[in-house]
């Protein structure tokens, strides 16, 4: 009993032990704050990744694809019908987009997704990154509006005609005009990545539109065959794809698949095109490494060596990888914080043994036992790493609480934003507190806490009495 | 009559530097239950280092100590706990109460260190009560919950002494109890010590270089190159 009650008034009374304490404290506050930004942005990025591939994708080795595809999806259906909620045959192909602002002609290499909008958005978010100009999100639908023709030069002239006696010559000039717009404003409607489409000024600045609603951008890509020729089509902007990713939004470029097939050459007689990708959404819950696998091999039944089955997981692979990586090298090296925070317990431990050699010589003339006195120093290591972990604890998910509004607090003071969202687009810094974090990062504190008191302790116990007593 | 406590050619010796120090060259007593025996001697004579070696503090080199007929000395070192616990009780010359806790607590140290943390909350009201009595007995009734720096010699001397007295034990042993303090409170503990003796029927050894005090116990031994003589208290 004389053990707690001793580390209890030793805690009460040693102020210069609670100063390692404060290390204890910073190292767990500083490991729970970091895990929980790094675990909030992961989860946000894994969230945004997901949102743009669908769960299972079923490619083909080939870019030019198979056209079979409703018997292939028939096959998956087969195979999985129960679990699968939503299928989407795609397009991929790498290419070329160019457009002109101002007098500049601009290129980008792209990569051309040819894509059903409806059936696509129903195996991810793809409809939840679709905005207009106005920032506002649209329909997954790549119909061009009225009102981008009338706002075209070709069209504004056409409206002015509309006020004018229709005579021979109004009538030529309004068939001209019409041609005019359709060269202008090609039927066919594109939804290109957001940073394709915009100059990011930074500074708080908005974003500049090089690519507004209604431009004619020009695509250049691989056509079918076995000597590659590049194939031209022209499409009219009529949304953003904004999913978060820098490198979606800088690459990706959404057409109608129906367009991108026949541009490509890849429309079969009967009027069936190929697609290299189907994009399968599974019902919550379903494991979809094991479901992937199933796939892979009903579909090599159905022809060898040509898909390959993968889930959205091992297509992210080495992103999610390097963010997992990140966050464990971090965690090795925040520990040596609470690593040193050991040492100091341990210099100060030695310092108060040192400090109570008479006391630990009375307890023993008393009949403490050499363990007793072992007990007191470690369960004393103990209660020290438990406070600091304790109040670490305790601000570190304080700060994570009140993370946007420390972060507010800090950019008034620095007089520039510490969080600038126009760089990750989130509107505030994610977290995520996961409790097997939590408790590993005290439990290691509590650990070191009581390894760096082992050997103070064990000097302690070891004192011989007599000269324990005798010392000054 | 049988003596109480029989030590028989106890040996001891220190090494200072490179020198070892005989310091106890066969030291035979007997002391007898009831007795308030001295032990006298120059500085230095080992008279401390007897005390502790009867008191289990520390081991003889040779020999042995018998109380009631059974040897302590070899014992198991978790028994030689216990009997520091319950047999003896220690009173040093600078009084050596902890100093983070209060005179009460002090004087529980001994129920503290004998009952762990269960057994102790079933007796906390016995050992809380029979700290305060004895608390009450050598005059601190007023200064239970007084920290050690907050009381003058005397009273920490007697607080001290109190808790000698916490473990019940059946053997006192006071190592100069009264060298730090001035002639009025030195003779005040000693009385105190005196009275507790006869009252309670407590064996009790005091070590002390006055013969003054000396010439109050029982029976007074003197301790010179490692050996002690016999000697009686008008002789002093």
């Amino acid at each position: 009993m004389y053990k707690y009650l001793l580390c209890w008034r030793y805690l009460r009374t040693r102020y210069i032990a609670l100063a390692s304490v404060i290390s204890v404290m910073l190292g767990v506050a500083t490991m729970i704050v970091v895990n929980a930004v790094m675990a909030g942005f992961a989860e946000k990025m894994r969230d945004r990744l997901h949102g743009i591939l669908a769960d299972v994708i079923v490619e083909s080795f080939s870019l030019d694809g198979f056209y079979d595809f409703e018997e292939v999806m028939a096959r998956v259906l087969e195979v999985a019908g129960d679990d699968v909620v939503a299928l989407a045959p795609t397009m991929e192909t790498p290419g070329i987009l160019k457009f002109r602002v101002g007098g500049e002609s601009i290129t980008r290499p792209v990569q051309i997704i040819g894509v059903r909008p409806r059936e696509r958005a129903r195996t991810g978010d793809f409809a939840e990154f679709l905005f207009g100009q106005d920032g506002l999100g649209i329909e997954p639908s790549f119909e061009v509006p009225e009102r981008l023709r009338q706002q075209s030069p070709a069209g504004m002239r056409l409206r002015e005609l509309e006020d004018q006696e229709p005579d021979e010559f109004t009538q030529a000039m309004r068939e001209t005009l019409e041609h005019h717009v359709r060269e202008q404003v090609p039927d066919q409607g594109a939804i290109i990545g957001y940073a394709l489409g915009t100059f990011h000024r930074g500074n708080g600045l908005p974003d500049q539109y090089l690519a507004p609603e209604g431009t004619k951008i020009g695509l250049v890509f691989p056509k079918a065959g076995k000597r590659p020729e590049a194939g031209y089509d022209e499409f009219t902007v009529v949304g953003y794809f904004k999913s978060g990713m820098s490198e979606y939004d800088s690459t990706h470029v959404y057409v109608p698949l129906e367009q991108l097939q026949k541009s490509r050459l890849l429309l079969g007689p009967d009027g069936r095109g190929a697609v290299n990708q189907i994009q399968i959404k599974v019902r919550p819950g379903v494991d979809i490494d094991v479901l992937a696998e199933r796939l892979q091999a009903e579909l090599e039944r159905l022809r060898p060596m040509y898909f390959r089955v993968s889930t959205w997981e091992q297509k992210q692979g080495p992103l999610l990888g390097a963010v997992a990586v990140e966050q464990s090298i971090l965690n090795i090296l925040l520990f040596f914080i609470i690593a040193v925070a050991g040492f100091g317990i341990l210099a100060i431990f030695s310092m108060i043994v040192v400090e109570k050699t008479r006391d630990i010589g009375i307890m023993k003339a008393l009949g403490a036992s050499t363990a007793g006195i072992r007990g007191i120093f470690l369960a004393y290591g103990l209660l020290l790493g438990a406070v600091g972990s304790g109040v670490g604890m305790v601000g570190g998910l304080l700060f994570v609480r009140y993370i946007n509004e420390i972060e507010r607090g800090l950019s008034v003071l620095l007089k520039r934003k510490v969080f600038d969202d126009t760089i990750y687009y989130f509107d505030k810094i994610p977290t995520l507190v996961e409790p097997r974090t939590l408790i590993g990062i005290v439990a290691g504190a509590l650990l070191i806490a009581v390894l760096a008191s082992i050997w103070p302790a064990q000097r302690a116990a070891r004192l011989h009495p007599v000269q324990a007593l005798r010392f000054e | 009559m049988t003596s109480q406590i029989k030590a028989t050619g106890l040996k001891k010796s220190y090494r200072k530097g490179k020198n070892e120090v005989a310091v106890l060259q066969g030291v035979d007593l007997e002391v007898e239950r009831g007795e308030l025996l001295a032990i006298v001697g120059a500085s230095g004579s080992g008279k401390s280092t007897l005390l502790h070696v009867l008191g289990l503090l520390d081991g003889p080199d040779a020999g042995s100590i018998r109380v009631d007929g059974k040897r302590i000395d070899d014992a198991p070192e978790r028994d030689r706990d216990a009997m520091r616990n319950r047999l003896f009780g220690f009173i040093f010359q600078s009084y050596h109460l902890l100093p983070e806790l209060t005179a009460l607590e002090n004087v529980m140290m001994p129920g503290l260190i004998e009952h762990g943390l269960l057994g102790y909350w079933r007796q906390r009201r016995r050992l809380r009560r029979e700290a305060a009595e004895l608390l009450e007995r050598v005059g601190l009734g007023h200064r239970l919950e007084h920290l050690p720096m907050e009381l003058s010699g005397g009273e920490m001397q007697r607080a001290a002494v109190a808790r000698a007295l916490a473990g019940r034990p059946a053997i006192v042993l006071a190592d100069e109890p009264t060298g730090n303090l001035d002639a009025a409170n030195g003779q005040a503990v000693l009385d105190l010590l005196r009275d507790l003796n006869r009252e309670r029927g407590l064996t009790m050894i005091l070590v002390t270089h006055d013969h003054n005090i000396a010439q109050q116990a029982d029976r007074v031994v003197r301790l010179a190159e490692g050996r002690i003589d016999e000697m009686v208290p008008s002789l002093v």
